[in-house]
């Protein structure tokens, strides 16, 4: 499997809407999501990090700038390419309401035209891993926000996506399941080698899940620092306690702080 | 211990009871005052001219050709509208092509259009269908635009990330999205079906309920023309429950 690399250059994005004053959202973002690593985006709420995510993923066209991906081919040489599969797991979890669990998360495999049986096959086996069966015949209005959020992280894995974009794909969650969901994708990524960007507003869950955190300014969101996360793989929630976790947080969270200010003083 | 509810008034049972003693007032009423049925028939002479018009009147075959105008109307209209309804509030362009035309067209009472569609369909079951079907169409392809512009925009964005195609969206995200809407159209045209067909079978028709309808009152047989009024409100009833049971049907992902 080729490992992606995501090159964000100088991207802006200004909103235009009828009755609204144009916002701009993201101003000259440049930005690299090493290929097979996780990166999270940190910033404070309404920095733009759903919109960074929407033009990553090439659904909006951004204002201004480019994105580029590249993967290192068979002779060793790094060459332009995108990706062939990219899924995207929404904060507001964007499932169908008239469709089952199981129909919402055989929806990518349906619309590739897979056969009945090989998707249902791997839909219910993506349910199983984000906990939910037996909840295959529900429909969404029938189940819980943080199941809500599974059944969307579910229907982005069974795509098996060389790039997952994560949109605070547990906020909805309760501590507990939380935890258990933010092991099993650190598990998930170690296995699997995938490039994955992180949205979230949680420090820990950043420092936790990636291996390189980028904050993000008040908006308009900008690039306010980038960090490495070295800490070792594979990792359990027990390496919270570790002194460079707290060490880390901190160092993040400074920097977050005067940023939610600013957000805060409008 | 399993407490019992409280014992309450069944209210379900208050409409029927009250029809029943409403029956009962005119049943009466009528025997006492000695009217003539030529104005008002009893209950019961309704009833037994009901129960003629079934045996003797072949008031069946009527019922199917009503039925078939009905429906033939109605779907012809449901086809269209829901498909040209999605088009037309998927695309600007074509919107804009559409939209005048409907803002002319749908004013005009369509009963008035009679004269003019016999011209062209002479005036057996085809120009039946097509009134029918001109006048379920508006409120179709209204309520489709309707459902089709409040399709929440990121189920869009999340099918596109899942990989579907323009027309995969149209089908598999916009047009589901757009259904309760469009059930509501369906609703409302189904009793414009019923009231232009009825209507048609009165002015022009030799068969249906409503040709029937006509000629009762025209030979003064009272009792007939209740008994066909009966037939139309039950028929009509079935159909809008029959309609409600399939919208919840549809509509289970809704509770
Ligand atoms: N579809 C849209 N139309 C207009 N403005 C938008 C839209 N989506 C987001 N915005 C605006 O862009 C800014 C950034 O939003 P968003 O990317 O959702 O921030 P975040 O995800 O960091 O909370 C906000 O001011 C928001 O109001
Ligand atoms: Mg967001």
């Amino acid at each position: 499997m080729q490992l992606y690399e995501v090159l964000a250059d100088q991207i802006s994005h200004q909103w235009t809407s009828k009755n609204r004053p144009p916002t701009l959202a993201i101003d000259n973002v440049s930005c690299a999501f090493p290929a097979g690593k996780v990166t999270a985006i940190v910033g404070p709420s309404g920095c733009g990090k759903s919109t960074l995510l929407l033009i990553l993923r090439g659904l909006i066209e951004s204002t201004q700038g480019a994105i580029r991906f590249r993967y290192t081919n068979g002779s060793g040489a790094i060459v332009d390419g995108a990706p062939a599969r990219m899924a995207t797991v929404w904060q507001s979890f964007n499932l169908l309401p008239w469709r089952t669990v199981l129909d919402n998360v055989a929806f990518g495999l349906e619309l590739a035209s897979v056969s009945k049986e090989e998707r249902y096959a791997k839909a219910h086996e993506a349910i199983k891993a984000v906990e939910l069966g037996g909840f295959e015949g529900h429909f969404p209005s029938q189940l819980s926000g943080g199941m809500r959020q599974r059944v969307g992280l579910a229907r982005g894995l069974v795509m098996s996506p060389d790039i997952l974009l994560l949109d605070e794909p547990f906020g909805a969650l309760d501590a507990q399941t939380r935890v258990y969901m933010q092991e099993q994708l650190a598990g998930l990524v170690e296995t699997a080698g995938k490039t994955v960007i992180l949205v979230t507003h949680s420090i820990e869950e950043a420092v936790f899940l990636s291996d390189h955190v980028i904050v993000m300014t008040a908006r308009p969101g900008r690039v306010a620092a980038t960090r490495d996360i070295p800490l070792p793989r594979p990792r359990a929630i027990e390496v919270q306690n570790d002194p460079r976790f707290s060490a880390l947080f901190t160092e993040i969270y400074d920097v977050l702080r005067d940023e939610v200010v600013k957000s805060m003083m409008g | 211990m399993i407490r019992r509810t409280p014992k309450r008034d069944y209210v379900p049972f208050y409409g029927p009871i009250a029809m029943i003693v409403f029956l009962v007032v005119w049943e009466v009423g009528l025997r006492i005052a000695e009217i003539p049925e030529l104005y008002l028939p009893r209950p019961t002479v309704i009833a037994q001219n009901l129960y003629l018009l079934f045996t003797e009147g072949g008031i069946l075959q009527d019922l199917g050709v009503t039925l078939y105008r009905i429906f033939g109307g109605f779907f012809l209209a449901a086809f269209v509208g829901i498909v040209l309804g999605i088009l037309m509030g998927t695309s600007r362009k074509l919107y804009a092509i559409c939209d005048i035309f409907i803002a002319v067209l749908y004013p005009i009472p369509k009963i008035s259009l009679v004269p003019l569609l016999i011209i062209w369909f002479g005036s057996g079951d085809l120009f039946q269908i097509v009134l029918a079907a001109l006048g379920c169409f508006f409120p179709v392809v209204i309520n489709t635009i309707l459902g089709v512009r409040q399709c929440d925009q990121g189920l869009i964005l999340a099918a596109r990330d899942l990989g579907a195609s323009e027309r995969q969206i149209k089908w598999k995200v916009v047009f589901p999205a757009a259904v309760p809407s469009i059930f509501s159209g369906l609703k409302l045209a189904l009793g414009i079906a019923i009231i232009m067909v009825v209507a048609a079978e009165m002015l022009t028709a030799k068969y249906g309920l409503g040709a029937r309808l006509q000629l009762s009152g025209q030979i003064l047989e009272t009792g007939q023309v209740f008994a066909i009024l009966l037939l139309l409100a039950v028929l009509g009833g079935l159909l809008t429950k029959g309609q409600e049971r399939i919208d919840r049907m549809i509509g289970r992902w809704r509770t």
